[in-house]
């Protein structure tokens, strides 16, 4: 990818990818977003979703570099992006994140005691990774789910109802899963940017796909 | 794609009487250009605006960060009855961003804006250690300052301050003290708009924000030494000079930097007979406020430990310090008995003033033609490649020319080591006036800092196809006709060379996508084009057919005028103009019986014909192509060196003369550009060192010849007098910004 769109010089790299990790689709997602700016620069915050999906999870610093060097930006800008923003991850996280959401509805009807207990369980403080890296467990502000309050986000999924009695089966059902749950709202996002400016009651259908919580979710 | 945005400093040098604009700072009326930012239309009222974050030379899209020049602003608003009223903004705005318009009125002293700035600066000093007595910038800090003046008398933030580690080492030369950044985003927006290299920038945000490098990897810009002198507090300080004088015991003087030949304008601040920092001085003709890394620290030499203090002769293989009557009775002595049959090389790193008495040393007291500035691989005459078709010599466009061009054409330079502050220049025609570069090498350089991050086309040709590459490019101007030049009757002949040149050939022979040769013919469309050479053309062995080659393409594009082949060294120029060559005395004067150019001294003195060699300051052994000649000439001939400190060139002496630094004498040198620009002594000479032309003077009066020098100043005004090209260059007419010599 040429660097001469901003000039910025492209210094040896500190941490060489062996590869860039993109899939085909995911360069091709990239590329059709960057076709929605007039600056490829533009297009950084889907690109980061990109990466921290086709990444496992987190940004790496090859992951940031292989942004950069696909829109043509500094390592440095795309990194201040990157700490700009609270929800991606730069740190490894676990196979399964656990993100309890302790807003007020959440708080009232009993988010903590889904907190202490999940600490309890599986033996780490908010913020901590399990030591076999199968959890992270966080606390998150309104996921804008009250109705089925206490909710747990864990990837793109919502676990409505929570209560210090029921999480065990939800540990237990998310160890037993075979695959991780990385975030994928890259994806949806992508959905978004590519849907049709003109059909905006599209988009909003599309938000409600994600933000609904898929059968069979709910305990 | 790229955002050329105009600086406040074009918007402000652009003043046309059509686009004034009426407006009152302070109840002051002036008329400033339209559009001008009130922090610099108000110092054309005699007003100033305190700021952090502003700066004319950095574009102003991330400022306003620092809101320290808020203002009052009230500007005239049609009421429905038709009447017209001053209406004042109802907050207050940032001088910096706000554009001048017709009946502004601008307001900066005012209750509100006073307690405006208190509160700008209680909330910059909450994170702000206020270590100052320990901080180098303490002195000359615009937070001090502004503190002073506009600041409150104390802060009500009683919380614990951020904390970070001091003096983190943010690259070779530059520590960086997190603890006290007011994040204004000078140094970040200098890495993104001036150097390009982009690597400083901001991490993280709100009260976590600071200024980093991607993933902490060193800073490593060729131009980092400018981001000390940008910074407005403490925050970004130099290595060598940490910690070792406090502001008001500097005394600073006027000189221009000795590390290349650009020329930049330079501040040496010293102490106690020692040099301590090299800061820019404002020049918009050559550096304008900016230098270059190896200009503002590679001056470590001028207080070497390893300076020569005494003339040293060599006796029996060892080094013997003598005073200069005995160094002037040896030298006298050899000088008479090789009875004009010396050779003097070297001298482009002395001021004009040495290489005058130099070269009338040579050859009115020695009667020797026998002098040569040049060490690169080309000797022959310096007329050939440019002077006899172009009537110009290295460069034909001044410095601040390039800013001018559509397209500029790098051809084998890595052009931020070998002429730095064309780098800065080329790279300000590309981001803020909109030229297209093309950069072509035989090799592109792996760090930082490069044309290639930001040429339009990037031509890698194999080495030594240089000839082909130029004459496909012309084939495709002329013969293809890509761009419909209109064909004269004299490109005939040159259509003739160029047809044998098909791009096909063209591509294999070079190693290169036709689709990049194709492009680069396309840019050059755009006039006008100028071309720099660099040094793998200048110090190939088909020097000259290449600069025949590109004076076609010159000549088919219209460019004849912009071909600048630059030389490298401090004075190389000056060693030009002042007849540091076998065949030119000073002014381009042809002499009647040219003496030897460097390599055929060598040849001579290595097989004994030349008994005598005077080097002067040039670094022979360590740079001519050709070691083994040197280590032979060197070996064989009495050799007298010129020098600053012990130089593998030295070693091969018979005798040493001590020779003063830049910093230690007066005197004059000239840029790549031609341009004469004055040098000022700092401080007091070392030891027994003396400046170079006062040994030649000594000398010729030992030998019978008084020449009336008794300071630099002398042989300037000789040199006015004396030499045609220099008339009219006084101490007194160079003034600060120095005068261009008519090529």
């Amino acid at each position: 990818m040429s660097s001469t769109d901003t000039g910025h010089a492209k210094e040896p790299l500190p941490f060489p990818a062996k590869e860039g990790r993109f899939s085909e689709n995911a360069i091709a997602e990239l590329e059709e977003i960057a076709t929605h700016y007039p600056e490829r620069k533009a297009a950084c915050l889907p690109a980061l979703w990109i990466a921290q999906r086709e990444y496992g999870g987190h940004l790496s610093a090859a992951a940031l570099q292989e942004v950069a060097d696909h829109l043509g930006l500094s390592y440095t800008e795309v990194e201040g992006v990157a700490t700009f923003y609270s929800m991606y991850n730069l740190r490894k996280r676990g196979r399964h994140h656990l993100e309890v959401c302790t807003c007020l509805t959440c708080a009232v009807l009993g988010a903590y005691e889904v907190v202490h207990k999940l600490e309890n369980e599986l033996g780490v403080s908010v913020g901590g990774t399990t030591s076999d890296g199968e959890f992270t467990l966080s606390e998150a502000q309104c996921l804008n789910y009250c109705g089925a309050a206490t909710v747990v986000q864990v990837g793109d999924k919502y676990f409505g109802q929570i209560t210090p009695e029921n999480v065990s089966l939800l540990i237990d059902q998310l160890r037993n899963s075979t695959d991780y749950t990385p975030t994928k709202l890259a994806d949806s996002i992508v959905k978004l940017h590519l849907s049709n400016a003109s059909e905006t009651g599209g988009g909003s259908h599309q938000a409600e796909e994600i933000l609904n919580p898929p059968a069979g979710a709910m305990l | 794609m790229s955002d050329h945005r105009l600086t406040q400093t074009e918007a402000s040098l652009n003043v046309t009487g059509a686009d004034l604009v009426n407006i009152k700072v302070n109840g002051i009326a002036v008329k400033v250009p339209k559009g001008e930012n009130v922090i610099e239309a108000a110092k054309r009222a005699g007003v100033d605006i305190p700021y952090f974050c502003y700066h004319p030379r950095l574009s102003k899209g991330d400022a306003a960060n620092c809101r320290m020049c808020l203002v009052e602003v009230a500007m005239p608003r049609k009421n429905p009855d038709g009447t017209e009223v001053i209406a004042k903004m109802p907050k207050p705005q940032t001088g910096c961003t706000l554009p001048a318009a017709e009946g502004m009125e601008i307001q900066t002293e005012t209750p509100a804006i006073a307690r405006d700035r208190k509160g700008v600066l209680e909330f910059l000093l909450i994170n702000h250690p206020l270590d100052c007595p320990v901080c180098d910038r303490g002195g000359e800090c615009p937070l001090q300052n502004n503190t002073l003046f506009y600041g409150p008398e104390t802060s009500r933030y009683i919380e614990e301050k951020r904390h970070f580690p001091k003096a983190y080492p943010l690259s070779e030369q530059v520590v960086f003290d997190r603890e006290r950044c007011i994040h204004c985003a000078r140094c970040t927006r200098f890495t993104e708009d001036i150097s390009g290299d982009a690597q400083l920038g901001f991490l993280k945000r709100g009260a976590d924000l600071e200024v980093g490098t991607y993933a902490q990897t060193s800073f490593k810009s060729k131009f980092s030494g400018n981001v000390i002198e940008l910074c407005p507090v403490g925050a970004l300080l130099s290595r060598t000079y940490r910690f070792k004088a406090r502001p008001w015991d500097l005394h600073t003087q006027k000189s221009i930097c000795s590390q290349c030949s650009n020329g930049c304008n330079i501040k040496v601040d010293y102490r106690l007979n020692s040099l301590q920092r090299i800061n820019a001085r404002l020049n918009e003709e050559v550096n304008e406020e900016w230098t270059c890394d190896r200009g503002k620290f590679g001056h470590e030499y001028v207080n070497s430990p390893n300076r020569l203090t005494k003339p040293l002769i060599k006796k029996d293989g060892e080094f013997v310090p003598v005073e200069w009557s005995e160094a002037y009775r040896l030298l006298a002595a050899k000088l008479k008995e090789a009875n004009g049959n010396v050779g003097g090389i070297g001298g482009y790193r002395n001021t004009n003033e040495d290489l005058f008495v130099f070269q009338k040393f040579f050859r009115e007291v020695l009667k020797s033609n026998h002098l040569d500035s040049r060490i690169g691989r080309y000797g022959d005459s310096i007329t050939k490649p440019l002077f006899e078709r172009f009537g110009y010599y290295t460069m034909g466009n001044a410095i601040s020319e390039l800013e001018t061009m559509k397209t500029i054409f790098v051809l084998g330079a890595s052009l931020a080591d070998e002429q730095p502050i064309l780098f800065l220049r080329v790279r300000k025609a590309w981001r803020f006036k909109g030229a297209s570069v093309i950069h072509a090498n035989t090799f592109d350089t792996v760090d930082t800092t490069k044309v290639s991050d930001f040429a339009a086309a990037n031509l890698i040709y194999k080495p030594g196809t240089e000839i082909t590459l130029l004459y496909g490019l012309l084939n495709l101007l002329l013969v293809d006709n890509t761009n419909s030049i209109e064909i004269t009757p004299q490109m005939t002949s040159l259509m003739k060379a160029a047809g044998e040149y098909p791009l096909e050939k063209v591509a294999e022979i070079t190693g290169l996508d036709p689709k990049e040769i194709l492009k680069t013919a396309k840019l050059m469309a755009t006039s006008p084009t100028a071309f720099i050479v660099g040094d793998t053309v200048t110090e190939s062995p088909d020097y000259l057919a290449i600069m025949q080659a590109l004076g076609d393409i010159a000549v088919a594009t219209g460019n004849e005028k912009n071909i600048n082949v630059p030389v490298r060294e401090v004075n190389s120029q000056g060693a030009l103009e002042l007849g540091i060559l076998p065949d030119f005395a000073p002014g381009f004067v042809s002499v009647s019986d040219p003496g030897a150019n460097t390599h055929q001294m060598l040849t001579s003195a290595a097989n004994g014909t030349l008994p005598m060699l005077w080097v002067l300051g040039a670094k022979l052994a360590e740079k001519y192509p050709d070691r083994e000649l040197v280590q032979a000439a060197l070996s064989t001939a009495f050799v007298v060196v010129s020098e600053l400190e012990m130089t593998e060139t030295a070693q091969y002496a018979d005798l040493i003369l001590p020779a003063a630094s830049f910093a230690e004498k007066d005197g004059t040198f000239t840029n790549c550009e031609g341009r004469v620009q004055r040098i000022y002594k700092a401080f007091d000479i070392l030891g027994d060192v003396k400046p170079d032309w006062l040994i030649f003077t000594e000398i010729a009066s030992q030998m019978g010849t008084n020449f009336p020098y008794f300071s630099a100043r002398d042989i300037t005004l000789d040199l006015s007098k004396s030499v045609p090209s220099f008339t009219g260059i006084t101490p007194k007419s160079l003034g600060d910004s120095g005068i261009r010599l008519r090529n």
